[in-house]
């Protein structure tokens, strides 16, 4: 009996050392049947703090910004010289007035909004006029406190605004409803549902390419003449706040 | 002492009419559109004090209102006028029910008349280029003006003109 319990004691799997030696084989394998994915994990979170992080990010945002900022201001530069030989209205510069909207019609014929900035503070009759989304209309008559604009979809608007994908200019007028119309002097103009619409660079009312609204619907060709509705970027019911272009 | 004070009412409310024209509250309104303010005061002015005094008044605010409205090629004074002296022809009615019955059907008249005409003037201006386009929007604004004013008529004028004849008040 006593013989038989020692020769039990020597087998291997009696000895600590064997099981660590298949514990780490087994891991081994693991390893390798995962193709080594336990220790990319494991790689992820001890190299997460020695990552290139946050501030590589900044510092190649920011000088993509000032990079951003120059072209953009030599492309300005570059458009009003080409601008200015060709004799056309200049964009818009940076000194707009801010003005609140004091009162409103947005309905019914009357279509104008009454803003909190008058002669006073150089508001001028023909200034554009401007809110989130694009443009709203033009400065029609200014007293020394206040400034009344006549909006888009006012009936005595009249726009000249260029269609970009199409490439041609037309005419907007309102009609006294919220969406004003788009008349294309030409019967094939492959105006399209979604096509979008700018003041035109040849205007002389309005600064150039400013977003004005998007295509809802075409209608029929009448008269050589092509009308499209269009849906106004700007809302004109909703803005509190708008921008005077001097 | 009433008499004189019950004018003097009817001018601080007569004021009142180009800033609730001007304030337009869009809660009150209907597709964007809102009653034809003025009207409500008229009708009671006019009712009151004859077709002669409506019919000044009439012009009285449609100058008002034109200076406050931006479109200088359209007059809202042809509509007030003819609604004053309209206004100023009809008596008032001793039953509180067809009174108020009476102020919704007249308003709504009156605003019927001050639309078409004011669209009258657009159609003629823009006869030849797109008088086509313009008619679906002004019905519908019309239309919609029309509503709203005959729904408040008869809740403001009602109490403007008890307030304007202290005599009407029993």
């Amino acid at each position: 009996m006593f013989d038989i319990r020692r020769i039990s004691t020597s087998r291997w799997w009696h000895k600590k050392k064997n099981w660590t030696f298949l514990g780490i084989f087994l891991f081994l394998v693991l390893v390798r049947i995962s193709k080594g994915s336990l220790y990319k994990d494991f790689y992820y979170f001890f190299s997460k703090p020695f990552w290139p992080g946050q501030f590589q990010k900044e510092v190649i945002l920011k000088s993509k910004d000032q990079e951003s900022l120059i072209r953009l201001n030599l492309l300005k530069n570059d458009n009003k010289r080409l601008r200015e030989i060709l004799s056309l209205h200049n964009s818009f510069d940076n000194d707009n007035i801010s003005a609140a909207v004091i009162s409103r019609k947005t309905g019914s014929w009357w279509r104008q909004l009454i803003l909190n900035k008058g002669s006073k503070d150089g508001v001028k009759i023909g200034n554009s006029v401007i809110g989130p989304g694009g443009l709203l209309g033009r400065v029609n008559d200014t007293s020394l406190f206040t400034s009344s604009v006549t909006l888009l979809t006012s009936p005595e608007s009249k726009v000249g605004v260029w269609v970009d994908r199409i490439q041609i200019n037309g005419l907007l007028i309102g009609l006294g409803d919220d969406y004003p119309s788009l008349i294309l002097y030409s019967k094939d103009a492959d105006i399209k549902v979604g096509d979008f619409v700018s003041s035109s660079p040849a205007s002389t009312l309005f600064p150039p390419n400013i977003p004005i609204g998007i295509v809802q619907s075409v209608d029929e060709p009448f008269k050589a003449k092509k009308t499209a509705k269009i849906s106004l970027l700007a809302k004109p019911h909703l803005i509190d706040w708008v921008q005077i272009l001097k | 002492m009433n008499k004189f004070f019950a004018k003097r009412l009817s001018i601080v409310f007569f004021i009142f009419v180009p800033i609730i024209f001007l304030w337009h509250p869009n809660w009150l309104g209907f597709l964007g559109v809102q009653p034809y303010w003025p009207l409500f005061w008229l009708l009671p002015w006019s009712m009151i004090n004859g077709s002669i005094n409506g019919l000044i008044l009439g012009l009285f605010l449609g100058l008002i209102l034109d200076s406050l409205t931006l479109n200088s090629n359209f007059t809202q004074i042809p509509g007030l006028i003819l609604c004053g002296i309209l206004f100023g022809r009809i008596k008032l009615n001793s039953n509180t029910l067809v009174g108020h019955f009476r102020y919704g059907l007249i308003c709504s008249f009156g605003s019927f008349l001050c639309g078409t005409l004011y669209f009258l003037q657009i159609l003629f201006k823009n006869y030849s280029d797109r008088s086509f386009l313009l008619f679906i929007p002004s019905i519908q604004n019309i239309l919609s003006e029309v509503f709203l004013t005959g729904f408040f008529a008869p809740l403001i004028c009602s109490q403007l003109i008890r307030i304007f004849k202290p005599s009407a008040r029993k």
